[in-house]
């Protein structure tokens, strides 16, 4: 069994496994505060939406300023879902946001199969036919969800209370990150054929929306648990290390596999060249919203998780502002590297969250947000590849084969060009 | 010359017929044919600005016809995207060359055999045995490409570090690689030398009976079209002004005129004749 695994997969495996285990056990033991555990998670969260990031804007060259919002539409579906599980006592908004989001998730498949051999299509009719479609299915999965939910919620109950909550958590989790990635297929439908600059301007619009309609929640949207601008309280703390550490690792290994196949070096190639790409056979806007939806999906995840760490949301936290965080993370940790992104993760975390608000006096938090933009200016000015350039740890590298050395066949090679 | 390509349906390869492309009040292609059989190595020479490159983009995909008819292997390929004219089997390299710069020569080749890579995404994310084995075959048939090219050693190279006339076999390398019936090359010899451009010349003969290809080429080399065109399409101002072979297109006066302006015929035939005197 063992020796199905190359030796760089249990280097990694093994490596994280034993970070995992040193940071829980000295949490455990107490030496590390509340404090410090809170930092090294939201730094792993952060990685998560930053190899989202990386792989829209870093891989397949398109810069997308939209994951925050993203970020902030996993982060209240899913406190949302666990909100009215522990408080409420009801299964009704899992169930609902399970049905939904699988719902509509197999009309986008189906219409997609569909609509992409239609010749000469017009994006715009496309992107009302899946928007229609969406949106009367998510109201029939409102109506069926009323109805299984008791179901559902008498089943939960059977089991023990901890375990339960632990089930709710993670298929709130995973169902908010579908959310989030279906809604940027439809977002990226129409805006994906702009240019990279307008399409980095469309997202940030995006993330404008998103906010304001957060904070509107109670009113506009009509969710009052979410409480508006006065910020959610009262969701459950359930996001441990132990979460955090299992999603990282299994991000950082599917988006390497995803990478490092036949498929990865076409979402590249969009990056490289575009016009060559199309000319290689490669259909080039398939693979940006192929990029743009495995990294929004990889958002929603992160703030699903995110909003299970302090059990408290408030819009502000998805500003616009604070949508240039992972930007700044990936250029700072390398685009185009896995291992400068998580490593540029923890060390914002770290240092930007945690030492420089234990070491700055009190009152001058603020001054964060001068270091910040200084930090970033010397590593563009002495490094302008990012701390890591392109470099990758052996596990998260492309493998070359071996030349092979008795080429057969070739009977007669070609005359050699000599400049 | 005899079919050699593995074209099941008799008739041209393929069929343009009238095509026209206005860009704005700019009509850059005019009624343009073309026909090209299975097997053919054919020229297309012009004039700067003649719109050879624009019959290029527009049979691969690149702009809409605004009229006319493109047919590749008896089927209707106009209006349709690029990438699927590729798959249909219709390859090309660029003017100014196009490689994927940061990627290694590998990847480059492995890019454009990505629709014959066989194994779905599934496969990939969960990296089993299918995805192994297909990834393996992948790899192997893009080193196979590299060593006819003679760029085996040079596989981790980044592409962009490679020098010139490497880059330019690259990319012919890596348009091989999409398994096409027919590969377009955009001035293949554009900033060699004598000697690169005859070994160029070989190339094309060779890579043309080894992959059973159809060609055509956009060259402004004389030596290098006349040496390996079979029949040449000549334009000017968007519009075919001649055909036939080289021969023939060296002594039309069209061309000549197109070429050398208004009058160079006359002087070009008194200059042959007192040079035969």
């Amino acid at each position: 069994m063992l020796n199905k695994f190359s030796k760089s997969t249990l280097w990694f495996l093994g490596s994280a496994f034993a970070v995992y285990l040193v940071l829980q056990i000295l949490v455990s033991a107490g030496i590390l505060s509340q404090f410090w555990n809170t930092i090294i998670r939201l730094g792993a969260v952060m990685a998560i939406v930053s190899i989202g990031l990386n792989l829209i804007y870093g891989f397949n060259g398109q810069f997308s300023l939209g994951q925050w919002g993203f970020y902030a539409i996993g982060a209240y579906a899913a406190a949302d879902v666990t909100y009215r599980w522990d408080v409420n006592k009801s299964a009704d908004g899992l169930v609902v946001l399970a049905l939904a989001t699988s719902l509509s998730g197999i009309a986008i498949l189906w219409l997609h199969a569909r609509l992409s051999k239609v010749r000469g299509l017009d994006p715009l009719s496309a992107f009302t036919l899946y928007l229609t479609s969406t949106i009367l299915l998510s109201a029939l999965a409102v109506q069926i969800g009323i109805a299984v939910t008791p179901v559902v919620t008498g089943a939960l109950n059977l089991l023990p209370a901890a375990a339960a909550m632990q089930i709710v958590f993670i298929l709130a989790v995973l169902f908010s990150a579908i959310l989030a990635a279906e809604i940027s297929y439809l977002f990226g439908l129409p805006i994906l054929s702009l240019g990279s600059d307008y399409f980095g301007i469309a997202t940030l619009g995006f993330t404008i929306i998103v906010k304001i309609l957060l904070d509107n929640s109670d009113t506009l949207l009509g969710f009052v648990e979410m409480k508006g601008a006065r910020g959610m309280v009262g969701i459950p703390k359930v996001t441990s290390l132990f979460w955090v550490f299992i999603f990282l690792v299994l991000v950082v290994a599917l988006v390497r596999n995803l990478l490092r196949s036949s498929y990865g070096r076409a979402i590249i190639s969009v990056r490289e060249d575009e016009i060559a790409a199309k000319a290689m056979g490669i259909d080039i806007a398939e693979y940006k919203i192929m990029a743009f939806v495995i990294g929004s999906f990889l958002a929603g995840l992160a703030g699903g998780l995110y909003a299970h760490i302090n059990g408290f949301l408030h819009p502000d936290t998805f500003n616009f502002i604070k949508s240039f965080d992972p930007m700044i993370i990936i250029v700072f940790g390398g685009l185009g590297s896995i291992t400068g992104t998580v490593f540029a993760s923890f060390a914002w975390a770290l240092i930007l969250e945690g030492v420089l608000r234990l070491w700055l006096p009190q009152g001058f938090e603020t001054w964060r947000f001068v270091v910040y933009p200084l930090l970033l200016l010397v590593t563009m000015l002495l490094r302008p590849a990012g701390i890591f350039g392109n470099y990758e740890i052996p596990f998260l590298r492309q493998v070359l084969p071996k030349l092979r050395k008795n080429q057969p066949s070739e009977a007669e090679p070609v005359a050699e060009v000599r400049p | 010359m005899t079919s050699i390509a593995p074209n099941t349906t008799s008739g041209p390869l393929l069929k343009v017929e009238n095509l026209s492309k206005n860009f704005g009040g700019l009509r850059a292609v005019n009624n343009f044919n073309l026909e090209l059989q299975p097997g053919d190595l054919a020229g297309l020479i012009g004039p700067n600005g003649a719109g050879k490159t624009t019959v290029f983009n527009l049979i691969t995909g690149v702009y809409l016809p605004t009229s006319g008819k493109i047919s590749f292997k008896g089927q209707e390929i106009g209006g349709l995207p690029p990438h699927t004219i590729n798959q249909m089997g219709i390859a090309r390299t660029f003017q100014n060359i196009r490689l994927f710069p940061s990627l290694t020569v590998l990847e480059n080749v492995c890019i454009a055999y990505h629709s014959h890579a066989g194994y779905s995404m599934q496969d990939a994310i969960l990296r089993n045995g299918k995805f192994e084995a297909k990834e393996k075959e992948l790899f192997e048939k893009a080193q196979d490409f590299l060593s006819i090219f003679r760029l085996e050693d040079r596989q981790a190279e980044i592409a962009r570090n490679l020098p010139y006339g490497e880059q330019r076999r690259l990319e012919i390398a890596r348009a091989l690689a999409a398994e096409p019936t027919l590969l377009f090359l955009d001035e293949p010899a554009a900033g060699m030398n004598p000697a690169e451009s005859v070994a160029l010349m070989d190339l094309i003969h060779f890579i043309r009976d080894r992959f059973k290809l159809t060609i055509l080429l956009i060259e402004h080399q004389m030596r290098v079209v006349m040496g390996v065109c079979e029949k040449i399409t000549v334009m000017d101002f968007g519009e075919v002004i001649a055909y036939g072979e080289p021969q023939e297109i060296q002594s039309n006066p069209r061309v000549v005129e197109a070429y050398l302006g208004r009058g160079a015929a006359e002087l070009a035939e008194k200059l042959q004749r007192s040079k035969a005197q």
